[in-house]
């Protein structure tokens, strides 16, 4: 019975009020392929990062063989052999193979020097046991993905390592290079390593596992035998959350004129083929798994990175691809997902940030008007009911959800008949999410066009007229309001192999993350 | 999956030479050498090439250190004047005139002072977390105040013949200038590739976060280089200033550029993670010989006015084949 190698229980982890990972225990045994579900921002890789040591958790112990580890220690988690497989994040671009599985622990001899030609046939043992052939000259940068992945595999079998977490392992594969990795896994667990394998794709979970356990909103919702699950059955479990929010939906409004038609717009190796429309007074959702393609097709209509083809017209007159000069001309505002970087100027004060969009409008001949700017920037704040103690306090003293309204409120103000909005309430707090919902409605009866993109599904069902799912970089589907359900938009979002256009799909969406 | 032999054999030659630069700087100095020479062969006399290498042995010793400094993803530009306050210390401490403690415990004071000013950068940077081109350029400036203060405008004439024998002084016939970078490169050569200390400062150039992960301390090996290029800049004063027989207050002015310079086109990629020291040496010897060469090619008295440009024009060819080097990477990547 008690043969479980690793034992965690009750492991929690909060950043700052957000509870990232509450109460989760697992327990492994030597040999099974363990898979780790749940939908973006249910705890996935918060829970790995405890596991490896790279985070500290606040609660919960890590036992191993009986005995317990050390929590936030990466040396000691790599010791007793737990290892995690990170993306590309854990490899080093400039060295070659052996330098990468090698350094931080290397090989000696005569004390100071190190052993390279022992270190050199450790690297060929183990590559050799992997099956692969890699130069063990060249540097990572200039090797493909997957070779990459294999030496980040072979440093974590050099470990001794008797669990192997890998993170979303084919996201960057080939079809080809994922049958490979998947001998590899297997492989793996036949010598007795277990696999924590961190997957969005169905099928591949299905394949490999024997023990599925699924995660939503940083708790453990389930561990079951993956024999007993169905496809079905396990999106439930993902979703599961109550649609509390559904009467505040309202009723269908007959969409106004075109306002933004995007044809046929392909940016090669990231989307392809992207048609839709979107209308005065409507907000459109744009759903989709972290990688899809979302925030990519956002960037190319707003300019920022050229399209290879496609059109995109602005009440009827095509833009130039690639100049977000144009866009903002034609009316069009783009919300960025990431407000601290991309989205606000942090240390400047928030009248700064509101007025950047509009330096020009607030000029007195060729000097700013401090005057004008205040009173600009001052409405803009009553509008969107930001809190701060003043308007020349620093937007970086702000909270989350009152920033977002300033990124907001910086494009909101140039009356936009337009607006993309990239996942518009990430960390914010539910008043200012409610606040911020207004908002977008009221600028949406007087006339704007509204896209957003959000991986928050019960946000898009409340906000969205329609809803179009993306996959993979294609548009996989549309959903009225009335068909939009949490089911309906995932089935489409979650890569399938039914539709086997894949193999050469993914081996060009390598290195897509939004 | 692997890579395929027509691939390998793609990366054909123009790509290396952008990439790999201690073969296209080792080329052009070549090229250079049998050019200038085939016009002027007085320009390959024996004594005119060990003078050459001479002029260059300050910048090659202390390029050695700078180099990891910037594999690190950090600068250090406090070396000029702190080459000049070197040479101040080692003078008032050497001459029978001022202090005149014997020349052992005078260079070996000076040695140690190097490591610590080094020592000093290497802590504000990172205990102080201070940008490195602030903290040392504010060290750069305090330690010209300093020397100024100490040298009080006057010249050190008495340099003890113990002292000059660093600089001028042979060994096997050759000069002692010579030995010492030989030495310092080989050993710098060794440090950077075949100890753990050295591959962890790449590891930790190429990729903080995962060289955190992999437990390597950053600062620890920041510390480091900082230490050593401050101490390879007082060997560097110690085997080039008492080639004078006086020491005044200007020595070293402007040397931390031409340091860096011979970094930046000896292949070293100012963001940190990838160059090589032999690249750095051979672009110090290159750049050193751009003075002669204007000299030797009988190009006129104003030619040796262009020397500066002429090394401009090196920095800017230097990025510019980093920029081809990486689009042509891109290009293979993407297709």
């Amino acid at each position: 019975m008690n043969n479980f190698f690793l034992e965690i229980s009750g492991l929690s982890k909060s950043y700052g009020k957000v509870q990232a990972l509450a109460e989760v225990s697992l327990r492994l045994i030597a040999g099974e392929v363990h898979a780790l579900m749940g939908e973006n921002g249910a705890g996935k890789s918060t829970f790995i990062k405890c596991l490896s040591g790279a985070v500290c958790p606040d609660a919960g112990r890590i036992l191993v063989d009986g005995s317990p580890l050390s929590p936030g220690n990466l040396h000691e988690a790599e010791k007793a052999g737990i290892v995690a497989l990170h993306q590309e994040s854990s490899a080093f671009p400039h060295l070659d193979a052996v330098d990468n599985l090698f350094v931080g622990r290397e090989l000696r001899r005569f004390g100071i020097f190190q052993n390279r030609p022992q270190m050199r046939q450790e690297t060929e043992k183990l590559l050799n046991r992997l099956g692969e052939k890699i130069d063990l000259r060249t540097p990572l940068e200039e090797l493909s993905l997957a070779q990459r992945q294999m030496i980040g595999i072979a440093r974590a079998l050099s470990h001794k390592s008797r669990l192997l977490i890998l993170d979303e392992p084919t996201a960057s594969l080939s079809e080809r290079e994922t049958q490979t990795l998947f001998r590899i896994i297997r492989q793996l667990q036949s010598e007795g390593i277990a696999i924590l394998y961190v997957s969005h794709r169905m099928e591949e979970v299905f394949a490999l596992s024997s023990q599925v356990t699924v995660l939503r909103d940083g708790r453990l919702v389930e561990t079951r035998p993956t024999s007993e699950l169905t496809r079905d059955e396990l999106t439930r479990l993902m979703i599961g959350r109550e649609l509390l929010q559904e009467a505040q939906r309202k009723t269908q409004r007959a969409p106004g004129e075109i306002r933004l038609e995007v044809n046929g717009l392909t940016q090669k190796g990231r989307f392809r083929d992207i048609s839709f429309t979107l209308h005065a007074e409507e907000i459109v959702g744009l759903a989709g798994l972290v990688g899809a393609g979302r925030s990519e097709v956002a960037t190319a209509i707003f300019g920022i990175e050229r399209a290879t083809s496609g059109t995109v017209k602005v009440n009827g007159v095509a833009l130039p691809s690639g100049s977000v000069h144009a866009a903002i001309k034609c009316g069009m505002a783009f919300v960025p997902e990431d407000r601290q970087r991309q989205g606000l100027v942090l240390p400047l004060s928030v009248a700064d940030n509101l007025n950047l969009t509009k330096v020009g409008a607030m000029s007195r001949g060729k000097f700013r008007s401090a005057k004008k700017e205040r009173g600009f920037a001052e409405k803009a704040m009553q509008k969107l009911n930001i809190k701060t103690a003043s308007s020349r306090s620093p937007v970086k003293t702000l909270s989350g959800g009152n920033q977002q309204k300033v990124s907001l409120g910086k494009w909101l103000s140039t009356s936009p008949s337009i607006l993309l909005l990239d996942e518009p309430t990430r960390g914010v707090d539910v008043g200012a999410k409610a606040e911020i919902y207004r908002t977008l409605r009221q600028f949406a009866q007087e006339g704007m066009a509204t896209l957003v993109i959000s991986s928050d599904l019960p946000e898009l069902l409340l906000l969205c007229d329609r809803i179009l799912v993306m996959c993979e970089g294609k548009i996989a589907g549309e959903l009225s309001r009335e068909r939009a359900t949490e089911e309906t938009i995932l089935a489409l979002a979650l890569p399938s192999h039914k539709e086997n256009h894949r193999e050469k799909d993914t081996a060009e969406l390598t290195g897509v993350s939004d | 999956m692997t890579l395929s032999p027509e691939l390998i054999e793609r990366k054909n030659w123009s790509q290396r030479l952008l990439r790999e630069r201690e073969i296209s700087v080792f080329v052009l100095l070549i090229f250079t050498l049998v050019v200038v020479g085939a016009i002027n062969p007085a320009f390959l006399a024996v004594g005119n090439l060990r003078d050459l290498l001479m002029q260059s042995v300050p910048t090659i010793i202390v390029a050695c250190g700078l180099t990891l400094v910037i594999v690190l993803g950090e600068i250090d530009i406090s070396m000029g004047s702190m080459m000049g306050l070197l040479a101040t210390v080692m003078g008032l401490l050497t001459s029978p005139s001022r202090v005149g403690l014997s020349v052992g415990v005078g260079v070996v004071s000076m040695l140690a002072l190097g490591a610590g000013l080094g020592l000093l950068n290497g802590l504000l940077v990172t205990v102080g977390r201070m940008p490195s081109i602030i903290v040392t350029l504010a060290m750069l400036t305090i330690f010209q105040g300093v020397n100024l203060t100490l040298m009080n405008g006057q010249w050190i004439t008495d340099l003890p013949p113990g002292l000059r024998f660093f600089g001028i002084g042979t060994f096997l016939g050759i000069p002692i200038s010579l030995w010492t970078a030989l030495v310092v490169v080989i050993l710098s050569v060794l440090l950077a590739r075949e100890t753990p200390l050295g591959r962890r400062i790449y590891a930790a150039g190429s990729n903080p976060d995962a060289a955190r992960l992999a437990g390597i301390s950053a600062n620890r090996l920041k510390i480091f280089a900082f230490t050593l290029t401050g101490f390879l800049t007082a060997v560097a004063t110690l085997v080039s200033v008492p080639r004078l027989s006086v020491i005044e207050s200007g020595i070293g002015s402007g040397f931390e550029l031409l340091v860096v310079t011979c970094v930046v086109v000896g292949g070293t990629r100012i963001s940190g993670g990838r160059g090589a020291i032999i690249g750095s040496v051979l672009a110090a010897l290159l750049l050193g010989l751009v003075r002669p060469m204007l000299i030797f090619l009988h190009l006129g008295v104003s030619a040796t006015y262009w020397e500066k440009a002429v090394q401009g024009v090196f920095i800017l060819a230097a990025v510019l084949a980093d920029q081809l080097s990486r689009r042509s990477q891109g290009k293979a990547e993407s297709a």
